[in-house]
């Protein structure tokens, strides 16, 4: 059973290539453009992992990620981890990693399949 | 509002104030002495007989007195009345001493309602305008970091999916590309990530100037620091065939932030290698000096002209335009050294000869600054040395001083082999004196060798080192 992935990102494109990189390497993956968009779906589905950006329209995502509290979270962002410390995002326990963007691909595979197997 | 205030001795002792002083008791002695002078004598004259030859005297003392009241009275008179006027002439001065020193919230409170209360109030106009374009210029200049912070935010946006796609190309994940397809990738790569860097770059620059760089401080064995960069450094080192010969005296553990210094270290390290040919050797060393710790990168490479050695650490500046394709680079590395190096109070400078290759030395302070101020770095290293040079020709070429300077700055030629050209021409010419000129000389020296000042006794040792080394 290939474990699910939910990408949420406001751009169309950052979607599609985090998509196309983790279908290649067998994961299952959902899409969500905002935070209003990901709580909804995670009415329908449970994925294993949120790929969240922390920058997008609507509700912010320190609101959002509270809601979230039983499935692990990895935020990507323009911004370093150290500004968004500084946002007051990062402190839950389910939040497991931080990409940096652009990332780089197999890093983005190689940390996606750790989180995972933990 | 800040009103200058005067204590009593000082207004006594106003040179000012002694001149009308002194110019009103001898009018007041004068004039009266004169006076009664000709009355005594007209008096003596009509009155010998009637006069007692007792009384005479007693008509002297009297006249005596007369004219010492007199001329008292007129000095106190002269005191009070120059004191009205030298006072608001000294408030007005100590004003503009303070506007010059940048503070433009001095107000003068003058009510003499004569011309110095216009001249006062046309000061206040003047300071409460220049205060004003002071407040825009902060505003414009905060709004710049601003900018570039933004900016740079919003173009990595797009870098993310274009190098997501480019890397899944290049890993297969559309199928294998031919020969001509991957070197077509390839370019394309490489010139994304470089693209990426002058990005990265420009927010490094952002936080500099806006005092947002962050700095993780920590106890650090600086020696195995290091030690840890040299070796992270000696593959690209081996790629030129390149010796990384290190010299690293006993080094005390201090805190700072180790990725920051490493950062720096890497930079000028990478640096001396770009410019360094190959099989030559780059010397590393680590000394502490009293409250410093310095480290030195040597190369043997290409060198800098004196022109170049401060202009390097300015933004975009690249010694040959030829150069620059040639080593890569974003043009900010070593500004971004600056703004980290000088946001810990350390200094950074470099020590060169043309061909015979640079010494780069960096200083960090045993004791960490935690409140970090804010570093301008685009625009402002050139700005500062062109406004020195300026003064000094206004110093010692006087009213002409100007429109020279104005010359010399629109042919580009403030570089110091230029200006020291330039004052040797003047001397030639008989201009000014050849002790002037030598004055001069010193004096632009000294702008010029600002960035060496600052490592005190040491200065005078590394220099003859460097000498002894290759430079004879």
């Amino acid at each position: 059973m290939p474990k699910t992935i939910l990408v949420v990102d406001d751009e169309l494109d950052i979607r599609q290539s985090v998509k196309q990189i983790l279908e290649v390497n067998g994961y299952t993956v959902e899409t969500a453009v905002d935070g209003d968009d990901c709580l909804k779906k995670l009415n329908e589905l449970t994925p294993d992992l949120i790929l969240m950006d922390i920058m997008m329209p609507g509700t912010p995502v320190g609101d959002v990620v509270k809601q979230i509290t039983d499935i692990k979270i990895a935020f990507m962002s323009v911004v370093r981890i150290s500004d968004a410390r500084k946002r007051g995002l990062c402190t839950q326990d389910n939040i497991v990693d931080f990409f940096q963007k652009p990332f780089n691909v197999s890093d983005l595979i190689d940390r996606v399949e750790l989180v995972l197997s933990e | 509002m800040d009103i200058g205030k005067f204590d009593i001795k000082k207004i006594i002792l106003s040179k000012l104030n002694i001149k009308l002083t002194l110019l009103f008791i001898i009018v007041g002695l004068v004039a009266p002495s004169l006076a009664l002078y000709y009355f005594y004598t007209i008096s003596l004259s009509a009155m010998t007989l009637s006069l007692s030859p007792e009384k005479a005297p007693l008509l002297k003392t009297a006249i005596v007195t007369i004219v010492i009241l007199i001329a008292v009275n007129a000095g106190v008179l002269g005191f009070f009345v120059s004191k009205s006027i030298s006072k608001p002439i000294k408030e007005l001065y100590k004003a503009t001493r303070k506007v010059e020193k940048g503070n433009y919230n001095v107000r003068l409170d003058i009510k003499t309602n004569d011309e110095i209360y216009e001249l006062a109030q046309a000061f206040n106009k003047t300071t409460a305008s220049l205060g004003r374009l002071e407040e825009e210029r902060k505003e414009i200049d905060s709004a710049k970091t601003e900018f570039l912070s933004i900016t740079s935010h919003e173009l990595r946006s797009p870098m993310t999916p274009m190098k997501a796609q480019l890397q899944m190309l290049e890993e297969g994940y559309f199928g294998a590309l031919n020969k001509k397809q991957k070197e077509s990738l390839g370019i394309v790569i490489r010139n994304a990530d470089r693209l990426d860097n002058i990005i990265v770059d420009f927010l490094e620059v952002s936080r500099i100037e806006a005092a947002r760089l962050k700095f993780n401080f920590k106890d650090t064995d600086m020696a195995q620091t290091v030690q840890d960069n040299v070796k992270f450094m000696e593959g690209f080192a081996k790629e030129k065939n390149i010796d990384l010969i290190t010299n690293i005296d006993k080094l005390p553990i201090i805190e700072v932030d180790p990725d920051r210094v490493s950062q720096v270290f890497r930079n000028l390290i990478n640096n001396a290698i770009k410019f360094s040919n190959d099989k030559s050797k780059i010397k590393i060393n680590a000394e502490l000096i009293n409250e410093y710790i310095l480290f030195s990168i040597r190369d043997y490479g290409c060198g800098l002209s004196s022109d170049n050695q401060i202009r390097v650490f300015e933004p975009f500046y690249q010694v040959e335009n030829a150069n620059r394709r040639r080593h890569g680079g974003t043009g900010l590395g070593l500004a971004i050294c600056r703004g980290i190096v000088e946001s810990q109070n350390g200094k950074i400078w470099v020590e060169s000869q043309p061909g015979k290759g640079c010494k780069f030395n960096f200083t960090i302070p045993l004791k960490p600054v935690r409140n970090i101020k804010p570093i301008k770095i685009l625009f402002s290293q050139k700005g500062v040395i062109e406004r020195k040079i300026k003064e000094e020709f206004k110093t010692i070429l006087g009213p002409l001083g100007l429109g020279e300077f104005n010359e010399l700055k629109s042919k580009n030629s403030l570089g110091k082999e230029d200006l020291f050209e330039y004052v040797d021409s003047l001397t030639g010419m008989y201009i000014i004196p050849p002790e002037r000129g030598v004055d001069f000389k010193n004096r632009l020296q000294k702008i010029y060798g600002d960035e060496k000042e600052v490592i005190n006794r040491k200065e005078d040792t590394l220099h003859e080192s460097l000498g002894d080394e290759v430079f004879k």
